[in-house]
């Protein structure tokens, strides 16, 4: 069987002496043109190597990466959630009584539920940016994080309403 | 995406049209390797299969599998579909297979009955290829339930399937006025329910 | 006496598997390979390995919701996957298209075409154990994603062709830096296919290997640079236009037997490489004729398209895509059925995988250029 596959590889063509030596000449002429085109490569380009982490890249402004949502903005209108593909939103929230002040966001909206859970599984998120897009007064925004990982799965679902976050928030409010 | 009347092999064939998009003709599903051959050798050269699609229609209880064919020297596409009786596990609709006469058929047989279940009668290999070979079920039915367990790893485990955070909104869902976005968790009330309870 | 030597002797076929895990496969993908001493006898290609469910997922998600899932199929040209399923809604639904918005459409498809074949340059030269093209080929492509980058905000799975038009806008300095982009990569191409395509190596290894001739190729249905390196003048840009191509003047390349036989593994590489030129002349043509205007047509919040059935193709950088979409008039796709042009391709494989060495087989794959992405959906 293996006497039959040799004769038919396509390859198995008889070479004259002349066929040979051509392939040698050709096979050291095409190599020498290419390391020609390779050695300008050691002394005439620049490096291109960002020394990370001494050297940060800078992501331009509409980047993608980390989710923010500025919850005192939030009129809990739910349309992030009913966009998203992965249903990675988890939103609730409560009526405002009549009585109680009234709230308006930084459009002029006024706010009339109260968000009792505002949490993102960042892990399930796929950074598509719809959520983002339907957002009617723009509190849930991309940010330019990209250095978020964590040691736990536990520890990527974010609970925007938590008062820690305010640290993270002022620091990005204040850029 | 034009179309022709297949008086030329004497099947029954209807022209189909939704309200957008493309027409198709539906023929029976005996005469289909003659009208497959007719089209391919006869004058319209239909020499490429393209995709083989079957779709589930629960409400019918019907599976339709659509054969699209185009031709690359005459610059035409067609589509051609059957309509077979839906069955269950154990009867799957049976059609013949046109290997025989595009070799393309074959994996693109192979995913329709991995998918869809329906078995093509003359198939020289006909097993899963894209889910795992000892699969059960058929995922692209309408009435499709993905199975607990395949072999010993657990599908969907429930640590990471955020449970806490889908039943906060249902837990709530007693306070006057609540609302939340996942709609599908029904959570008793707790026990006691305190007037000014707030969360 | 040798008579009497090889009937005592019994051989038998040895089954290898080129496993899930291999660096020259391009992905997860399986074959295995009945193999008889170094050559290869039968192989049978396993897939599966990667398959995500996207059609029975893109039934629960309404019409916007479905992109993204389109990206992450070839997510290494991810714009012409989105273009793809675009164009059969926009169909369907009979929206217009602003002009502004099918120039920018054409460009970022073009564009990622320059980027698919790069990656296709570099990974077939480190398949056959060169290593610098591959990291020439992506200092090139940086600039590439670097743009896209600021157009979408991620280099890599965009999002960025909506239902009736494009996302962002793309400013001047952008279409200054591709103007460039332009002119320096029409040198660089010329230099990398003197450095890899005239290697008398390269040549030795991929003449007259994995010959795919006209007759195969529309017995499986096989498109893209594979028909086109047999020989076949087929490109849906131009024979079955969509879009805006009908008004730009370009060239199909077609593979001519030059250097071995037709249809063998270096006539489709030289096709992507004379793809490339093309593209950066559709690019220039692009960049002279863009229109101001809006970059978003009308489009219902709430889309719902009208019952019926479309099949759209388009021609994508591995071959033709094709999305069959079939609606019941609700808000969500009753059925989407992806056509990949690398199912097809993957098909193929056993036919044309006896006869070669095991080291020309890594040269076959390589040369039709599989994303397993596209392949498993």
């Amino acid at each position: 069987m293996s006497n039959d596959i040799l004769n038919d590889l396509a390859y198995r063509k008889p070479i004259t002496l002349r066929v040979y030596f051509k392939n040698i000449y050709d096979a050291i002429r095409t190599t020498l043109k290419g390391m020609s085109i390779t050695i300008k490569y050691v002394y005439g380009v620049k490096p291109v190597t960002l020394e990370y982490p001494e050297v940060r890249e800078e992501l331009p402004a509409n980047s993608r990466s980390r989710l923010f949502n500025d919850v005192e903005n939030c009129i809990s209108c739910m349309q992030c959630s009913a966009a998203c593909p992965v249903d990675c939103i988890y939103i609730s929230a409560v009526r405002r009584e009549k009585e109680a002040p009234a709230l308006k966001t930084k459009n002029g909206q006024a706010i009339r539920l109260d968000l009792t859970q505002y949490t993102i599984d960042t892990a399930l998120c796929c950074y598509c940016g719809l959520c983002t897009t339907v957002c009617p007064t723009e509190c849930l925004t991309h940010t330019q994080d990209y250095e978020f990982s964590q040691y736990t799965l536990d520890n990527m679902k974010y609970d925007y309403l938590d008062p820690q976050v305010r640290t993270w928030r002022n620091r990005l409010i204040k850029n | 995406m034009e179309y022709i009347n297949s008086k030329v092999s004497g099947a029954n064939a209807v022209v189909s049209k939704g309200d957008a998009g493309d027409s198709s003709i539906i023929i029976s599903p005996q005469h289909l390797k003659e009208v497959c051959r007719q089209l391919k050798d006869g004058e319209h050269e239909f020499q490429v299969l393209q995709v083989i699609t079957g779709t589930d229609f629960l409400a019918e209880n019907l599976i339709e599998v659509s054969y699209i064919l185009a031709s690359f020297t005459k610059n035409s596409e067609l589509i051609l579909k059957l309509r077979l009786p839906r069955g269950d596990e154990n009867n799957l609709p049976k059609v013949d297979s046109v290997v025989e006469i595009w070799k393309a058929a074959d994996f693109q047989e192979r995913e329709c009955y991995d998918m869809i279940g329906v078995e093509f009668l003359g198939h020289p290999d006909l097993q899963r290829i894209l889910c795992p070979y000892d699969w059960q079920g058929f995922p692209l039915r309408k009435d499709y339930v993905t199975p607990e367990k395949y072999l010993d790893m657990v599908i969907n485990p429930i640590s990471k399937m955020n449970i806490e955070d889908r039943e906060f909104g249902a837990k709530h869902a007693h306070i006057k006025g609540a609302s939340t976005s996942v709609d599908n968790y029904k959570v008793d009330p707790p026990a006691t329910v305190s007037e000014t309870e707030t969360v | 006496m040798h008579s009497l030597n090889e009937e005592k002797l019994k051989t038998e076929l040895l089954t290898v598997n080129m496993g899930p895990q291999h660096p020259a496969t391009h992905g997860v993908l399986r074959v295995e390979i009945k193999t008889d001493g170094e050559i290869v006898a039968q192989a049978i290609p396993h897939l599966g390995y990667l398959h995500r469910c996207m059609e029975k997922h893109s039934e629960n998600l309404d019409y916007r919701g479905v992109i993204p899932f389109c990206d992450r199929m070839d997510y290494l040209a991810s714009m012409s996957m989105e273009l793809g399923y675009v164009l059969a809604v926009e169909k369907m639904l009979g929206t217009e298209v602003p002009r502004r918005a099918q120039y920018i459409r054409t460009l970022v498809c073009e564009l990622q075409r320059i980027a698919s074949h790069l990656m296709f340059f570099g990974t077939y030269a480190i398949d056959l154990g060169a290593f610098s093209p591959f990291l020439y080929a992506f200092q090139d492509r940086e600039i590439i994603l670097r743009i896209f980058e600021e157009l979408s905000g991620v280099r890599l799975l965009y999002n960025y062709i909506w239902i009736g038009g494009v996302w962002n806008d793309i400013n001047d300095d952008q279409l200054k830096r591709i103007k460039e982009f332009c002119i320096t990569m029409s040198e660089s191409l010329k230099k990398y296919h003197s450095l890899v395509g005239e290697n008398k190596i390269f040549i030795e290894r991929t003449r007259s290997i994995g010959v795919i001739t006209k007759d195969l190729a529309f017995e499986y249905g096989a498109t893209g640079p594979l028909l086109r390196g047999a020989g076949v003048k087929w490109d849906l840009r131009k024979d079955r236009t969509y879009s805006i191509y009908n008004e730009f003047d370009f060239d199909i390349p077609v593979g001519s037997g030059e250097k071995g036989t037709l249809g063998d593994c270096w006539d489709r590489y030289y096709v992507r490489m004379q793809e490339m030129h093309e593209s950066i002349k559709i690019i220039q043509q692009c960049l002279d004729g863009i229109e101001e205007g809006a970059i978003i047509g009308k489009v219902p919040k709430n889309i719902k398209l009208p019952k019926g059935e479309i099949y759209q193709r388009t021609e994508c950088p591995r071959g033709e895509l094709g999305y069959h979409l079939i609606s019941d008039g609700n808000k969500k796709p009753y059925r989407l059925k992806v056509k990949s042009s690398c199912f097809t391709h993957v098909s193929m494989l056993p036919d044309i995988a006896p006869g070669l060495m095991i080291a020309d087989l890594v040269a076959s794959i390589g040369s039709v250029d599989i994303v397993l992405g596209e392949v498993d959906r």
